[in-house]
């Protein structure tokens, strides 16, 4: 019997060591199994590992790189520092160049205003003197009309009672009125100059100097010259202005040229720079250089009224006119060797 | 006035008036003139009234002579006045004036003149535009009867 209790407790106790020999089976593949899972998780902390190691490197790299930056940045500072303080300075002086802009442009203010008050005065008196001038050439003419006419009726009408005093007399006043005429004339016609508005049209300078010349010619005395005309270049001119210039320069040449044996006229053009150069030339008695600056004032002459008759004017219209059509007048001459005048029209290619 | 006017001559300064009378009797045709000093007194003698009232209008002159710048009426108003009348304005009208300025002949002819002529300085030229005038008006020209 006790072997039988024996057995039992042996066979309980080996069914409890089975049990347990399972259970320990059971925990050693639970162990097993995580050995393996620690294998695995230690395979993967190496690799997080070497990948740490390879970041951190990166990292290291990168710091040396911030770090370069940084002092690039602190030299970039420093230079912007300097930059700062140089632009401090040169607003400095563009404030005080403002300043001074500011006076000169308050300058320039005050100084148009006073331009155009006086430029205002200017074209007031002006067309006072316009108008003086016509007014007062206009209201001559008629006394001078009525001496004029008084003393060739006188001298009809007492002609024939024979006395050579009092016909020298009467005659000194019609030569007299007829000069005044003639002055009023030209001024009204130069006062008349600044009022028009010129007109601009083509001109065949040829034909028109061509006819003009045989006109002027056949008008004052029918003379024959060696006349040169051109060819003359077309211009661009308001006409009856034109016109005047060329009569005036014309009348000039045979006049100053009456008392000359062989008369020489060359009237020429040249293209020059975008302008046309029209001159005339003659051999007549010609003037000195050193008074050629007064040729062009009005009134202004440079011979005697005996030796050659003339009111001083006609230059001055030329003048007036072709300054009006934006040109030049000159003229070059030498004492008994001629004269030529020049003047200049724009091209009508400009 | 019994006898007919021929030519009326409206001119305030004297002086202009005797050489242009001297002028037309050179040619025969100051016969039958009449020189008036004003604008007033013209339009009195055109139309026939104040102490022109005796004459018949239809007796009009074959000629008016007529100066622009005269005292009071001006011959612009003058001109156009008998220009812008029936009655009148067959009558012809020749300005004679010393103005050679562009807007009164452009005036004179929006009125209706016939002729404008500047009075020029120099006496022979004078003279001969006078005659010139005269007798283009007074015999060239063809009037109405």
């Amino acid at each position: 019997m006790e072997l039988r209790i024996a057995n039992q407790q042996l066979e309980l106790q080996n069914e409890e060591l089975e049990l347990r020999a399972q259970e320990l089976l059971a925990a050693n593949k639970e162990l097993a199994f995580l050995i393996v899972q620690r294998k695995e998780s230690t395979a993967e902390l190496a690799i997080a590992n070497k990948e740490l190691v390879f970041q951190s490197a990166e990292k290291e790299k990168r710091a040396v790189e911030l770090g370069l930056a940084n002092q690039e940045l602190i030299l970039q500072n420093e230079e912007k520092g300097r930059r700062a303080g140089e632009l401090i300075i040169a607003n400095k002086e563009l404030v005080f160049q403002n300043a001074e802009k500011e006076q000169r442009a308050a300058e320039l203010v005050s100084a148009n205003e006073s331009l155009a008050s006086r430029t205002a005065e200017l074209v007031t008196v002006n067309s006072e003197l316009e108008s003086f001038s016509y007014s007062v050439s206009h209201d001559m003419r008629a006394p001078l009309r009525a001496i004029h006419g008084y003393a060739r009726m006188f001298k009809e009408d007492y002609q024939s009672n024979g006395d050579q005093t009092g016909m020298r007399l009467i005659n000194n006043i019609i030569s007299n009125a007829d000069k005044m005429g003639r002055l009023i004339d030209e001024l009204l016609s130069f006062s008349r100059l600044s009022r028009k508005e010129l007109v601009r049209v083509d001109i065949r300078m040829q034909q028109l100097v061509e006819k003009l010349f045989q006109e002027l010619n056949h008008e004052h005395g029918d003379r024959t010259f060696d006349l040169r005309i051109g060819p003359l270049s077309p211009g661009c001119g308001d006409i009856a202005s034109i016109k005047q210039v060329w009569t005036n320069l014309i009348l000039n040449a045979i006049k100053y040229t009456r008392k000359t044996v062989d008369v020489i006229i060359q009237i020429k053009s040249e293209v020059r720079a975008g302008e046309i150069i029209y001159s005339i030339q003659d051999n007549g008695v010609g003037f000195d250089m050193l008074y050629a600056h007064k040729l062009f004032g009005v009134f202004q002459r440079l011979h005697s009224d005996e030796q050659f008759e003339g009111t001083g004017v006609g230059l001055a219209i030329v003048h007036r006119i072709i300054s009006k059509h934006g040109g030049r007048v000159w003229a070059e001459g030498q004492p008994d060797k001629g004269a030529t005048f020049f003047f200049t029209l724009l091209s009508n290619a400009t | 006035m019994t006898q007919e006017i021929e030519i009326l001559l409206v001119e305030d300064n004297a002086s202009d008036a005797e050489m242009t009378i001297r002028a037309l009797r050179k040619n025969n045709l100051a016969n039958r003139l009449l020189h008036l000093k004003d604008g007033v007194q013209a339009l009195d003698f055109v139309f026939a009234r104040g102490i022109y009232s005796e004459r018949g209008i239809e007796n009009a002159p074959n000629l008016i002579l007529l100066d622009l710048k005269m005292p009071m009426i001006d011959g612009k108003e003058v001109l156009g006045k008998i220009k812008a009348d029936e009655r009148t304005k067959k009558i012809p009208i020749v300005v004679l004036t010393s103005s050679r300025e562009d807007p009164d002949i452009k005036e004179c002819y929006a009125l209706g003149v016939n002729a404008y002529v500047v009075k020029p300085v120099e006496f022979d030229a004078f003279q001969h535009a006078i005659s010139e005038l005269g007798l283009f008006w007074m015999i060239v020209n063809e009037r109405v009867q």
